[in-house]
């Protein structure tokens, strides 16, 4: 028998993964940027599935509650996620300021 | 520190009669842009204002004096700015391309002293500084600023075993070699102080001479929170990640 906890985090689980896919099949979304947030629902799902391990786990690291264990691994994910955004945000500046400098000199040639 | 093997190949290179590109860095100088261009364009060396983005009449002066000029289609700060007159000094094969400010703090007369140095073939890059000699120069900035200056010389020192006292001096000059590599690489921010530590660490060789230099007329400096030292701070991280990163020494 499932928990109601275990219920939630697999609703949560399957709600963010077609998210993710109808994003991915709109093309709003890149599949190589896609992968990072895929990560979070196979955690849902896998907090779910191993509830019983992880309770225990959870006991042994010094967790009171289990629920603030699960904060811990969720906010990790979205550390996670928003490390590789920063990346991602930091080479696109990169490649825009390329680009500005050589339409810019191209534009001053055509003169 | 290795010592790059250096052959000097003094017939290949004929540096008598050298290319010499001026790059001036404008963003809202409207105020000085039209007195620099002008005694630089009298001087005879070849020039380009590198307008990034100004908001003020800095573009309709370029264009109504017929002064050459890049325009950035967008704001690139100063860093990108500077590169973009590289990329330009390069596509355009000049030998030496030299930076001075659209602020009227550098004098043109100068231009000489700072590319002597290239010209002999004695130096890659040369920094003209207001600190060695300071006789010759009528500007001296804050006691805070000049704190600031003296902490990044000293970590500079500290890393590479070699003083450069004036490391925000943004009138330079540079000869064919360190064009190429600023082309392809030039720090987005704190450029100066960064890229002088880079082409260090690269074996390129510095060289430091005194120049004039006066108030500025007018605008604002790139470093505009040294009171805060966030700038101090910034060049110091930046420092300490050249320094941690592994560098193959190309020069």
């Amino acid at each position: 028998m499932l928990s109601s906890l275990q219920i939630e985090m697999l609703i949560a689980a399957i709600v963010l993964f077609f998210l993710i896919l109808s994003s991915l099949r709109k093309n709003r979304m890149s599949v190589r940027n896609s992968i990072v947030w895929l990560l979070l629902p196979v955690v849902f799902m896998l907090i779910a599935l191993l509830l019983e391990p992880l309770s225990s786990l959870a006991h042994s690291l010094g967790f009171e509650i289990f629920s603030n264990f699960i904060f811990v691994i969720v906010i990790g994910s979205l550390i996670l996620v928003c490390f590789y955004l920063t990346i991602a945000v930091s080479k696109q500046q990169d490649q825009i300021k390329k680009l500005i400098q050589e339409v810019s000199l191209l534009k001053k040639k055509k003169k | 520190m290795r010592q790059p093997l250096v052959i000097q190949c003094d017939i290949l290179e004929d540096m008598s009669e050298p290319k010499v590109l001026i790059i001036v860095p404008a963003y809202n100088e409207e105020k000085t842009i039209s007195s620099v261009c002008s005694e630089i364009a009298a001087s005879g060396y070849d020039f380009v204002v590198v307008n990034d983005g100004s908001s003020d009449s800095t573009p309709k002066i370029l264009d109504d004096l017929k002064i050459p000029h890049i325009d950035l289609i967008s704001n690139l700060g100063i860093g990108g700015a500077i590169q973009t007159g590289y990329k330009y000094a390069r596509y355009n094969d000049y030998d030496i391309a030299v930076q001075l400010d659209a602020d009227g703090q550098h004098s043109v007369s100068c231009v000489r002293d700072i590319i002597q140095p290239i010209i002999d073939n004695k130096s890659d890059f040369v920094i003209g500084s207001r600190f060695i000699d300071k006789k010759s120069s009528s500007f001296h900035s804050t006691k805070l600023r000049r704190a600031g200056i003296y902490l990044i010389s000293f970590i500079i020192l500290l890393f590479s075993g070699k003083r450069i006292y004036d490391v925000t001096s943004g009138f330079r000059a540079a000869n064919k070699k360190v064009i190429e590599h600023f082309a392809e690489d030039y720090p987005p921010e704190y450029p100066e102080p960064v890229s002088e530590f880079d082409l260090m660490r690269h074996g390129y060789k510095i060289l430091e001479v005194p120049v004039k230099m006066h108030e500025r007329k007018g605008g604002k400096s790139s470093i505009r929170s040294w009171k805060n030292g966030y700038y101090v701070i910034n060049v110091i991280i930046s420092l300490f990640l050249i320094k941690l990163r592994r560098h193959k020494k190309d020069a």
